[in-house]
């Protein structure tokens, strides 16, 4: 018997652990990645800066597609005698370095392979070309670059160089051989909590969030208890009730943005009729008016969603309790205060912290329908993180921002949690 | 409490379903109303003088718009089957068998479901870029398993616990292995459940608008959401193309939500309703 549970918990687990795997990979993995990336200077579009560097690296190909030139240049000019002394002490010095660079006998090996490959004119890997280098020759490969720039310009000052040009450049070249760590820690997130931009973001996702789940649940709930009866077409009301739902987001949003048009909308047009808005433009392209129309769309197509929600949990209350209340001499009011509601409780929660949470993650339906403007007053916090990783490829911004996303959605998903108790995660198997 | 109808009820449910219907109904109309009714005074006449199908016709041959639905359909029939079928072990053992830590997965995948989109997308598309997985499918299968796989886990749960035990119980009494048992008895008895899961995934998976957005970016890759939220003119918003796009792939829906309005329902409420 203790064999049979055994092997039970062996299967088990084996059934589960495919799956288990694949969110830890695809879903739990990418979140603690993007708390990384989000402390460091990640940009997509730099390219000392594309990927997460921990510590000062060389980048050999950079070096050594510098160095024999900057050399050979200068070794010209000295031949030439132009300034021998500040241009032999340049030269003496970067030689010094090539020496010390070499010394370490792993650079040596990346450095002579490298090499080869750029004299045969082959392209080079960066995993060949990027090497750990420790703090001390980090900087005083900056240091005397930085101090060969100088003397070579300040030469040039003195005695005209046939090559001035070029070897400035190369000099100056020589300055970004070095990789630095873009490890900046919070920096980010510092500097977000003090953006007006993000607080602005913020504020709109939570204007958003509260109205439109607000509304949806009013609406949703009255819905509900009024089709809370047997009528003839209960399948063509739901089927109907499902539609706004189905259809992508996306693509209701672009509907949406007909609707509204300035010019040509049918529903700017109704709600001018109706003096809700002075004039049919000022529905997308003032900041009240943008808000107005990006809740009124999640309305129109969650409402319908939410009331099915609530009828299911409805349907599950015991018409007797009713009978029992009316007998009681409770009236219709106090039957939905002592019966319905809190009977109802769970359902409203779990279909309340859905909606909440899908509400605060809000990104298609805006960003299709007014892109996060006018002015930036319909950007949510999603929208902004995107805009920050995709359209400025600031990667450890946007992943900073990203997070603050998270964040909030866990300290939302807790509140509630902490309202619905263990109903949630109960495991009723029965056993 | 009153379970008649009264006449004043189905003037409410006439006028909530008109208000729900509207948006539909005005795009089927502007959909074969010709470019120069869609603009000026006829703009806000319901029914066209002179209907034409041209829209139609040119969201197929002047947009990729074949090519967006393909898309989609692939990569959604293959996240679907192989989601589904992934679930379907993880949920039959947590609903089903006994093992420590029972609560702990089945929290875990709740609250990945809650994950924000935005939260994983940076790393995804990097780990999709340095793979060479932009502009496939399969880069866009892979992230859908974040949305999909907890969603249909979850709902999986709920229909493998309304299975009655006993009939377990007799089939390892006839000496049936626990494998045979899942694929004999509760896999077919499942079968009502598993459909119903499959439509809400393959739903979620065919609206998806944000990894589709920043991983295929080629013309050639796009799915249908990316596809109609990017309909440009060269000087003006093609609107009539748009519209007809719009019911083109709101049509099937339709279609699909009517015949199987209740299996939906059932997925849908079945995580959150406690009977």
């Amino acid at each position: 018997m203790k064999n049979e549970k055994s092997h039970e918990k062996i299967m088990a687990y084996s059934l589960v652990a495919p799956a288990l795997i694949l969110i830890l990979v695809i879903a739990i993995w990418p979140v603690l990645q993007s708390f990384y990336f989000s402390l460091f200077d990640l940009k997509l579009n730099s390219p000392t800066k594309s990927e997460t560097h921990l510590s000062y690296s060389i980048d050999l190909e950079r070096y050594l597609d510098n160095y024999p030139f900057l050399v050979g240049a200068i070794d010209n000019e000295i031949k030439k005698n132009h300034a021998p002394d500040q241009l032999g002490k340049a030269k003496d010095q970067l030689e010094k370095l090539d020496a010390k660079i070499q010394k370490d006998p792993k650079i040596k090996k990346n450095y002579d392979l490298v090499n080869d490959k750029l004299l045969n004119f082959e392209s080079i890997d960066p995993s060949i070309a990027l090497l750990k280098i420790d703090k001390d020759l980090a900087n005083e490969i900056g240091h005397v670059s930085k101090e060969v720039k100088a003397e070579v310009k300040s030469a040039a000052k003195e005695k005209k160089l046939d090559q001035e040009k070029k070897i400035v450049g190369l000099a100056s070249g020589m300055q970004d051989v070095v990789v630095k760590p873009n490890f900046i820690g919070l920096k980010h997130y510092i500097s977000d909590l003090s953006s007006k931009r993000v607080w602005r973001a913020l504020g709109n996702t939570m204007t958003f969030t509260v109205l439109s789940v607000g509304i949806e649940l009013v609406l949703g709930l009255s819905i509900a208890l009024l089709i809370n009866k047997a009528f003839v077409g209960r399948g063509l009301v739901r089927a109907a009730i499902l539609i706004p739902w189905a259809i992508p987001t996306a693509v209701s949003a672009k509907m949406w943005q007909f609707l509204y048009d300035g010019q040509n909308g049918i529903v700017s047009k109704m709600f001018e009729k109706l003096g809700l808005v002075d004039s049919m433009t000022h529905l997308l392209t003032t900041d009240t008016g943008a808000m107005f129309s990006v809740i009124f769309a999640d309305v129109w197509k969650t409402t319908p969603y939410m009331a099915l929600l609530l009828l299911a949990g409805l349907q599950t209350i015991p018409g007797s309790l009713y009978e029992a209340a009316s007998i009681d001499g409770a009236s219709k009011f106090k039957q939905f205060l002592t019966v319905t509601l809190p009977l109802l409780k769970s359902s409203l929660l779990v279909a309340l912290l859905f909606r909440t949470l899908d509400a605060f993650r809000v990104f298609d339906l805006i960003y299709v329908l007014t892109g996060g403007g006018p002015a930036n007053s319909t950007e949510t916090i999603s929208i902004l993180g995107y805009k920050m990783m995709f359209s400025q490829t600031n990667f450890g911004n946007g992943s900073a921002i990203s997070v603050i996303v998270f964040i909030c959605v866990a300290i939302i998903s807790i509140i509630y949690i902490k309202f619905l108790g263990r109903d949630l995660l109960n495991d009723g198997t029965g056993r | 409490m009153n379970k008649k109808a009264g006449l004043l009820f189905y003037v409410f449910l006439f006028l909530f379903i008109f208000v729900v219907m509207f948006p539909f109904l005005w795009i089927l109309l502007a959909s074969i109303k010709p470019a120069t009714e869609l603009f000026g005074d006829k703009a806000f006449t319901p029914f066209s003088d002179h209907p034409t199908f041209k829209n139609y016709v040119s969201v197929f041959v002047n947009y990729p718009f074949l090519r967006y639905m393909w898309n989609s359909f692939i990569v959604s029939v293959i996240t679907t089957l192989y989601t589904v079928f992934v679930a379907s072990f993880a949920a039959y053992a947590i609903a089903r068998l006994n093992f420590k830590g029972k609560s702990f997965i089945l929290g875990l995948v709740l609250s990945v479901t809650m994950f924000p989109q935005i939260a994983t997308i940076s790393p995804i598309y990097i780990f999709m870029k340095d793979l060479g997985l932009t502009n496939s499918y399969l880069g866009l299968i892979i992230p859908y398993t974040t949305i999909t796989l907890p969603l249909s886990i979850w709902i999986l749960v709920t229909f493998f616990r309304k299975i009655p035990f006993d009939l377990e119980e007799a089939a390892k009494m006839d000496g049936a292995t626990l494998l045979q048992t899942y694929w004999k008895v509760i896999f077919p008895l499942a079968g009502p459940g598993i459909f119903t899961t499959a439509i809400l995934v393959f739903i979620a998976a065919w609206n998806e608008f944000l990894f589709a957005l920043t991983i295929n970016t080629d013309e050639h890759y796009k799915t249908v959401p990316v596809g109609i939220a990017m309909f440009q003119g060269q000087y003006t918003i093609p609107w009539g193309e748009i519209s007809a796009a719009t019911i083109v792939i709101t049509v099937p829906l339709v279609l699909f939500v009517l015949l199987f309005q209740r299996r939906i329902v059932s997925g849908l409420t079945s995580g959150s309703v406690k009977e």
